[in-house]
């Protein structure tokens, strides 16, 4: 079990100061760390999926939770991401126009279960899943 | 134990030499390599006293002495994850420019669109 500082920070989320060792963990604390930081177990941050979605965690006194809302919405833009990528793709592959990733139906039918799926779900697992 | 040798030149007696300077202006004065995924982990370092992840690919990288001034050059790459990755010294996650101070640099992971990424394996170097 390792020790890190964490402190929120002002884009709303939460960021997490590691030492390296070389300096106890107290003295980062002050060099490194705005006021207000705090000293807490690496083990007490969100673990397996909700690890995932970092820009969503908030900072509630010691405690670190997912927003879960956030976590949809930062899942939903690298869904779409994917989704323009893929369409690149497509296109590089036939050397046809982007009409023809827009006009594919089952292309266009995977991105729409897909939204749906990310809409619906009520966990990060299942967003990790997506 | 202390101790000043004061030499102009560096020999290994095997006919190998180098300007004393060299050594001195030319190796890292600080370096770290560490995961840079939300699952924090520094692998190793020499003159750095933590990692700061603020936000997914932006980290701040703290010195554990601070450098005399802010001229300092940072070399800076990591393992792709995905997409490929470049690394961006004085940079935010917002691609805006962070100046740099004697004791921290501002450290960006970005995708060749500008989106932010993350990966296990960042490397930075600092020179002076």
């Amino acid at each position: 079990m390792s020790q890190v500082i964490i402190h929120a920070n002002s884009n709303g989320g939460v960021s997490v100061t590691v030492p390296t060792g070389e300096l106890p963990i107290n003295e980062v604390l002050v060099k490194d760390c705005p006021a207000g930081a705090i000293i807490v177990d690496d083990s007490t941050l969100p673990q397996g999926s909700d690890a995932q979605f970092f820009d969503a965690w908030e900072l509630s006194g010691s405690t670190v939770t997912v927003n879960f809302e956030k976590a949809k919405a930062i899942k939903l833009a690298q869904f779409n991401a994917k989704a323009v990528e893929e369409a690149q793709k497509r296109q590089l592959n036939t050397l046809a126009g982007i009409d023809n990733a827009v006009n594919d139906a089952d292309f266009t039918a995977s991105l729409t279960a897909g939204r749906a799926s990310i809409a619906n779900a009520t966990t990060t697992a299942e967003l990790v899943a997506i | 134990m202390a101790g000043t040798i004061v030499c102009d030149v560096i020999s290994d007696g095997a006919g190998n030499s180098t300007a004393t300077d060299n050594a001195i202006y030319g190796s890292a004065k600080a370096w770290v390599s560490y995961k840079g995924t939300s699952t924090q982990s520094i692998y190793a370092s020499y003159n750095v006293s933590s990692v700061t992840y603020n936000t997914t690919g932006y980290y701040t990288i703290n010195y554990t002495n601070a450098f005399s001034d802010a001229n300092y050059c940072v070399v800076a790459t990591c393992s792709k994850e995905g997409s490929t990755l470049i690394a961006i010294a004085n940079t935010n996650n917002s691609s805006a420019r962070v100046a740099p101070t004697t004791s921290a640099t501002a450290l960006s992971l970005q995708q060749y669109n500008g989106s932010a990424g993350d990966t296990a394996y960042v490397y930075v170097a600092v020179f002076r």
